[in-house]
């Protein structure tokens, strides 16, 4: 790392160090892992899932959805075809994230600038539907859903939701 | 608080967990290995199994008491605070790890009324073992 020395006005010296670009890496084995899951997926599906157990299992993140409609029941939410077209673009969205794992950040700028310029999203709501996405995808793959893909995915779901969170910083 | 629909769901998932502890429980740990790796902790695969069980057991006492988690959790509460002092940043990372195993058991079985419950039973757990902290 490059040092970098500032001179404050009042004549301090303060060094500080030059971060490295924080690009997140993944081994051939971790790509292999999410892109073979990947390919099983069904979309519209598991994003409809994803997103409905989102609002449900944390009520809060309803505040974003206004406009959907009912969602006053676990019932009503997951059958709510707002809900399951909105959950279908979200994760359509993440098939994005599979095909460009090393260049999550400029994959994600323009949705990042969306979710937190105009949507105001706290950042913590992108760890918590990265997190809905490993459960469906246990329950859909089971004994498939092993603990070396489980940790690609949630490398891959954690990195997403930094770049997603990268125009708050 | 657990609702009596909640306490059942939790109640109805233990189910198929009791008994089986010791295997769960090694599961439980084997995928917590990936956030943990910074530790350096390379259990062998009998620590994982004694360990793993006690865990599950203790999930299971919780499960037999979620109405009174406080009085039922305290020996463990004051382990957590006085020797183990597990950062509490790492129960919702073993919280998910435990979603996602029952999960992949339970696949369709595991619905999002039977996740909410466990979410919050499990939440709860976590915050009686980390309350003495300070």
């Amino acid at each position: 790392m490059e040092k970098q020395q500032h001179r404050l006005a009042f004549g301090t010296l303060v060094i500080t160090s030059k971060l490295p670009d924080t690009m997140v890496h993944f081994t051939a084995e971790e790509k292999a892992a999410v892109v073979s899951l990947w390919a099983k997926v069904n979309v519209e599906l598991v994003g409809g899932e994803v997103l409905g157990r989102l609002l449900v299992v944390y009520p809060w993140t309803q505040r974003f959805f206004d406009n959907f409609g009912n969602l006053s029941s676990e019932s009503a939410i997951m059958g709510n075809p707002k809900v399951k077209a909105h959950g279908k673009k979200v994760l359509t969205s993440f098939g994005n994230a599979v095909k460009h794992m090393d260049d999550l950040k400029d994959t994600f700028a323009e949705l990042s600038e969306l979710h937190c310029d105009k949507m105001h999203v706290d950042p913590e709501n992108f760890k918590l539907l990265g997190n809905m996405i490993l459960i469906v995808l246990a329950t859909h793959f089971s004994k498939e859903f092993t603990p070396q893909v489980q940790a690609a995915w949630q490398k891959l779901t954690t990195a997403v939701a930094n770049a997603l969170a990268h125009r708050y910083h | 608080m657990l609702s009596a629909q909640e306490r059942a769901h939790v109640a109805q998932v233990w189910d198929l967990i009791a008994g089986h502890e010791a295997a769960f429980g090694a599961e439980l740990l084997l995928s917590t290995k990936i956030y943990f790796k910074h530790l350096g902790v390379c259990p062998d695969e009998a620590q994982l199994l004694t360990h793993g069980q006690r865990v599950l057991e203790a999930v299971g006492v919780a499960v037999q008491h979620t109405d009174h988690l406080r009085a039922a959790l305290s020996p463990l509460a004051d382990l957590h605070a006085q020797v183990l002092r597990v950062d509490p940043a790492n129960f919702p990372l073993l919280i998910q790890c435990f979603h996602v195993m029952l999960a992949s058991h339970l696949q369709g079985e595991f619905t999002v009324q039977m996740q909410a419950a466990w979410d919050k039973f499990l939440t709860e757990v976590a915050m009686v073992l980390t309350e003495k902290y300070r």
